[in-house]
């Protein structure tokens, strides 16, 4: 292989950088030892729900958008909205047509897409914009200045999703979407806006004995091995390897103060955490 | 009060009301995929392995390309090389995550995918940008029977943290076969400087054998230190829809292109 740059300018892993094969999992390994920067380590990444929240109308949405303007002052946020009912419509009537999951993905990102601007069309008075993935350099600009910004929650795999293993349903969406945020940015905590208190061991919307889960760690999460779960099962894997998210919390957009008392760092709702401990690494 | 009393406002289909994250709902879905181009190659153009050399390399493959543009409808994806390397190893040294890595690395395969779209120019072929892969690739391949894309997929941001470093898993390899993937392509074929699959290196030990056709389940269990393709390729592979194989050629090697746009036996294959 030619060697393209002058090698004396290089660190020794980049040496091997340039030289090697990018799948020798020895040079994997080596980038372990390299700094995690948190590029924002005071902003909180906050998902709305899409059938949970967004699909309730006024009722639910209204109250929500009240405590995020309270909280403006005091939390900086990225706010992601999740797809819901018209994103089931449009996979089934999508699967039925026989077209692929990336199809499935530009589609679904549409509608998660159309509840994000209703969301800015709420929180407009106060300054507060909605930033699509390219746009995204000015994020911090806009949380500095306004204290939020909103984003659809889909990750902009478009046509580039993965298959999931079972079935036809894009299995990384918006929970994964505001995940990945949430870990490259470093973020101080990841927020999942739903209409439930948490994690319970079954649907307790089907099942009235199911008990509430205050906190799991997502490697015992991962052993029940659920039929069921409050999040995407991509969002459980991604934490196995996130470098940042330690943890994710689930409350409950339908109890007024319950995001706050998340945002405060308060155990409200379920928190899902990553049992295992990384090797120190210099901090950035 | 809204009339729903805080009911969520469904609109009617198979999925309403569920959760997207049940297991039996999930396994319900599973049905046909149609082929929304069956007639398409995807050819990956290697960027360190090929790019990187210049024109002695890259202008007799571009030419087997144009020899094989009235046969085969073709679209190129071009992957980074030695410039994605170098800010891999700049950016890794500041601390920055694989997101933002990813983001970094795409634009050096965006470079190497614009320059091929320049030599291939004058007939018809165009590079597209993500979003012009989603809406107008069709339009492109009725045109001029082929384009030109940026190999790696448009992740950046949201690209994963892989379990081990911080390298970022999907290169032009995953891209190359997503696109492959999701259109339901004729053929995948990655164009590198090796002729395939060796056992193991060929350039440090004797004994290596060289592997005409394998499984990705198979290729996964041998657990070999350093392959010529992105490991998540194989994962990918395993949950395939449509695109059910890869292969890899030598572009160094003139015809090999052509023979496995033919569908003879070059090179290695790796099928689902």
């Amino acid at each position: 292989m030619p060697d393209g740059t002058e090698n004396g300018l290089l660190t020794d892993l980049g040496r091997r950088l340039v030289s090697g094969s990018l799948s020798d999992a020895a040079i994997q390994q080596a980038t372990e030892a390299t700094p995690n920067l948190a590029i924002l380590p005071w902003v909180n990444v906050v998902k709305i729900g899409g059938q949970s929240i967004m699909d309730r109308g006024r009722y639910a949405v209204w109250p929500v958008v009240d405590e995020i303007v309270a909280n403006l002052s005091r939390h900086k946020m990225i706010l992601g909205t999740g797809a819901g009912t018209r994103a089931r419509h449009v996979y089934s009537l999508a699967i039925d047509l026989g077209l692929p999951v990336g199809v499935l993905t530009v589609l679904g990102t549409a509608v998660a897409w159309q509840n994000a601007q209703m969301l800015q069309y709420l929180l407009a008075k106060h300054g507060i914009a909605f930033l699509e993935p390219n746009e995204f350099a000015s994020l911090p600009h806009y949380l500095m200045e306004r204290g939020a910004v909103i984003c659809q929650g889909m990750p902009p795999y478009k046509l580039w999703e993965a298959n999931p293993r079972v079935g036809r349903i894009p299995p990384q969406r918006t929970d994964t979407g505001c995940f990945l945020i949430a870990e490259v940015f470093g973020a101080r905590k990841m927020i999942y806006v739903k209409d439930e208190d948490g994690l319970f061991t079954a649907d307790p919307k089907k099942d009235p004995g199911a008990a509430h889960i205050p906190r799991i760690s997502v490697q015992e999460l991962l052993a029940r091995d659920l039929n069921d779960l409050v999040v995407e099962r991509a969002v459980l894997d991604l934490m196995l390897s996130a470098r940042h998210i330690r943890e994710i919390q689930f409350v409950n957009g339908l109890k007024p103060g319950q995001l706050t008392a998340a945002l405060d760092g308060e155990p409200v709702g379920t928190v899902i955490y990553n049992a295992a401990v990384r090797p120190e690494t210099p901090a950035a | 009060m809204s009339p729903h009393q805080g009911d969520a406002q469904h609109v009617v289909s198979r999925l309403m009301r569920e959760s997207l994250m049940d297991k039996a709902l999930i396994a319900g879905t599973e049905s046909p995929v149609r082929a929304i181009l069956p007639a398409l190659n995807v050819i990956q153009i290697g960027g360190l392995s090929i790019m990187d050399r210049g024109h002695t390399s890259v202008l007799p493959l571009l030419d087997e390309i144009v020899g094989n543009q009235h046969e085969y409808m073709q679209v190129i994806g071009v992957g980074p090389g030695v410039r994605a390397r170098h800010i891999l190893s700049v950016g890794l040294d500041l601390g920055l995550p694989t997101g933002a890595l990813a983001t970094l690395a795409a634009k050096s395969s965006a470079q190497n995918a614009y320059m091929v779209s320049c030599l291939l120019a004058s007939h018809g072929f165009v590079y597209l940008e993500a979003p012009f892969i989603v809406q107008l690739l069709p339009a492109m391949l009725a045109a001029a029977r082929g384009a030109v894309f940026n190999g790696i997929p448009p992740y950046d941001l949201w690209e994963h943290p892989p379990a081990i470093g911080k390298i970022p898993p999907h290169g032009s390899d995953a891209g190359a076969y997503l696109v492959g993937e999701v259109f339901g392509a004729r053929a995948i074929i990655l164009v590198k400087d090796v002729d395939g699959l060796y056992t193991a290196d060929p350039k440090t030990d004797p004994h290596a054998t060289f592997i005409p056709e394998i499984s990705a389940a198979e290729l996964v269990r041998m657990k070999l230190p350093t392959l010529p393709i992105e490991a998540v390729v194989l994962d990918l592979l395993m949950r395939a829809k449509l695109a059910r194989s890869v292969r890899i050629v030598n572009g160094l090697v003139p015809g090999n292109l052509s023979r496995a746009l033919a569908g003879e036996s070059v090179g290695t294959l790796i099928h689902a």
